[in-house]
C-alpha cells in the first residue's frame, strides 16, 4: 500500500483494510473463474465448464459490497491523497474484475457446445492465449495485492502479446471458415472465446493502470502499446 | 499543472505575485518559529495554508502585516516583497501596510459600536471621505459580503446583536472597506455553523476576482474547496506547496501525505 504509517483513527484503517480484503477476494475468484474457463475449453472439462458461471453471483455480490463500502468511505471519511486514490481505484478495479468474471463465464458456457466438442480444429492457439492471459491476470492481481507499481507497469505493457495472438487467431479462424462453410459454426464459437480472452486481457490492463495510479499518483499514458490490428 | 509548479521558482516576481516571501525566518524570543520560508502568493488567487497546530502558519500571517511588531522579542529576517518593497524593512509605515493587507481573525471581532460605524471607523482612519461617499461605501461593501439585505434597516444598531456568521461577514466587509490588495484570513470559519461557513466560502470565491487571499485553516476540506494553491507547514518549515488539486490527490512529500490522510500521532 502507498503508506505504511497507520491512521490515527483505527476504525478508518479497519474500513480501508476491509476494502482491500473485498477486492482481493474478488481478484482471487475472478482468477479462478478464468482458470476454470480455460480448462473447460482446452480440455473439454465439464466440471470446470460448470464451475466458472457458478462463481458469478459471488463475484457480483462482492462488487456490490465493494461499491457500498466505497460510497460509505467517501461520504463519511472524505479520504484524501493516497487513500482517495486507493478508494476510487478499488471501485474501478471491482468493476473490471466483475467483467472478467462475466467473460470467463461466457467462455465456459461455450466450451461444452457440441459443435466445438466434435470440431477438428485444434485449440492450441487458444491454449497459449489462455496461458498468457492467465499469467497477466495473475501478475496484475499480485501487483494489486503487493502495491507494486513496477510490476503493474510491466503487466500493462505485456498485454501487447495477447493482442497479437488474438489477431493471429482471428486470421486463422477466418481462413478455416472460408475453406469450408461447415467450419463457420465452431469457428464462430472459437472466435468469441478468443475475443473474451482478449477482453480479459484488456480488463487486466485497466486494473494495472489503476494500481499504478493508486500507488504512485501518476497516470500511465492513455495510449498503451498495442499488438493486433484487428478489433 | 507543471506550469503552476514552476511558478514556485519565480520568487520575487511581483508581476504575478501579490506577495513574495523569500528566505524568511521568524523568532519568538529564542523559539525559531519559521525556518527559511520561500513562498509566493499569486495575484487574485486563494492560497491556503495548512498544517498541525504550532506549525507556523498563523505566525506567517502575522508576519505578512507586521502584527508581530506589537510584541517585543519577536523578530523576522528575510524578505517579503509587496508592491516592490520589502515589508520587513524598518521604513515601512505599518498603518498603511495594514490597510493594504487586511486581516480577518478566527473569532469575529466586531467593534463595540453600530454596524455602520464598524465599517466607517477604518475608512475614516485612512481617508478623508464625504458622508455621501461613506454611505455608498458602507452599502457597497455590505452588498459585497451579502449582508446588506439582512442589516440595511438596522445599520445604527449594535454589531454585537448580529449572529456569529453575520459578524464574521461584517468583519470581512470592514476589511475590504479600506480597499486592501491582500486579505489574510486566520481560520475565519472555525467558530461558525456549516451554513455560515458555506456563505463565507462563497464570498471568498467572489472576492478573489479582486483581492489576493491567504487563508489559514484546520479544515482540510475547506482548503480543498476554497484554495487555488495550498501550502503545507510542519514545525516551522514549508514542506510542500502545490495546486489544491495535486495536494489533495497526489502530494509529493510523505509528511504531507501523512498529515492530510490523518496519519499523525
Amino acid at each position: 500500500m502507498p503508506n505504511e504509517t497507520l491512521h490515527t483513527v483505527h476504525s478508518y484503517e479497519q474500513e480501508l483494510e476491509h476494502l482491500r480484503l473485498l477486492v482481493n477476494k474478488m481478484g482471487g475468484l475472478a482468477e479462478r473463474q478464468v482458470a476454470q474457463a480455460i480448462i473447460a475449453v482446452v480440455d473439454h472439462d465439464e466440471a470446470a465448464a460448470l464451475d466458472a458461471p457458478e462463481m458469478d453471483p459471488q463475484v457480483d455480490e462482492l462488487e456490490r459490497e465493494t461499491e457500498a463500502l466505497v460510497i460509505r468511505l467517501l461520504a463519511l471519511r472524505a479520504p484524501m491523497a493516497g487513500d482517495l486514490r486507493e478508494v476510487v481505484a478499488a471501485l474501478k478495479i471491482s468493476g473490471d474484475l466483475e467483467r472478467i468474471g462475466d467473460c470467463a463465464a461466457s467462455i465456459a458456457r461455450r466450451a461444452m457446445r457440441s459443435e466445438l466438442l466434435s470440431c477438428p480444429i485444434s485449440v492450441t492457439g487458444l491454449r497459449s492465449m489462455g496461458r498468457l492471459v492467465q499469467d497477466n491476470l495473475r501478475r496484475t492481481i499480485d501487483a494489486m495485492d503487493q502495491r507494486d507499481p513496477e510490476l503493474a507497469r510491466i503487466v500493462w505493457q505485456s498485454d501487447t502479446a495477447v493482442d497479437e495472438l488474438y489477431t493471429a487467431m482471428f486470421r486463422e479462424l477466418v481462413t478455416y471458415m472460408m475453406e469450408d462453410p461447415r467450419n463457420i459454426g465452431p469457428c464462430t464459437h472459437l472466435l468469441f472465446i478468443a475475443k473474451n480472452l482478449e477482453r480479459i486481457g484488456d480488463h487486466a490492463t485497466n486494473i494495472s493502470e489503476r494500481v499504478y495510479y493508486a500507488v504512485t499518483g501518476h497516470i500511465l499514458p492513455i495510449v498503451r502499446p498495442r499488438g493486433g490490428t484487428f478489433d | 499543472m507543471n506550469k503552476i509548479i514552476m511558478d514556485d521558482s519565480m520568487v520575487g516576481n511581483t508581476a504575478v505575485s501579490a506577495l513574495a516571501i523569500s528566505n524568511l525566518d521568524f523568532w519568538y524570543g529564542t523559539n525559531h518559529a519559521l525556518k527559511n520560508i520561500s513562498l509566493d502568493f499569486p495575484l487574485r488567487q486563494v492560497t491556503g495554508m495548512i498544517g498541525p497546530s504550532g506549525c507556523g502558519k498563523s505566525t506567517l500571517l502575522r508576519v505578512l502585516n507586521r502584527m508581530y511588531d506589537l510584541y517585543p522579542g519577536q523578530r523576522a529576517t528575510g524578505q517579503v516583497l509587496f508592491d516592490g518593497r520589502n515589508i520587513l524593512s524598518p521604513g515601512v509605515d505599518v498603518n498603511v501596510l495594514r490597510s493594504r493587507i487586511g486581516m480577518v481573525f478566527q473569532k469575529p471581532t466586531p467593534f463595540p459600536m453600530s454596524i455602520y460605524d464598524n465599517i466607517a471607523f477604518g475608512v475614516h482612519l485612512h481617508e478623508r471621505i464625504s458622508r455621501a461617499d461613506l454611505d455608498q461605501r458602507v452599502e457597497s461593501v455590505l452588498r459585497r459580503v451579502a449582508l446588506w439585505n439582512e442589516v440595511k434597516d438596522r445599520l445604527n444598531t449594535s454589531a454585537a446583536a448580529l449572529s456569529g456568521g453575520q459578524q464574521q461577514r461584517l468583519c470581512i466587509a470592514r476589511t475590504i472597506a479600506t480597499r486592501p490588495e491582500v486579505i489574510l484570513l486566520d481560520e475565519p470559519t472555525s467558530a461558525l455553523d456549516p451554513i455560515s461557513t458555506a456563505r463565507i466560502e462563497e464570498l471568498l470565491d467572489e472576492l478573489k476576482q479582486e483581492f489576493s487571499i491567504a487563508i489559514v485553516t484546520h479544515n482540510l476540506q475547506q482548503a480543498a474547496r476554497c484554495a487555488d494553491r495550498v501550502a503545507f507547514f510542519y514545525m516551522g518549515e514549508l514542506v510542500e506547496v502545490d495546486t489544491a488539486d495535486r495536494m489533495f490527490t497526489a502530494p509529493q512529500a510523505k509528511r504531507t501525505q501523512d498529515y492530510i490522510t490523518g496519519r499523525f500521532g
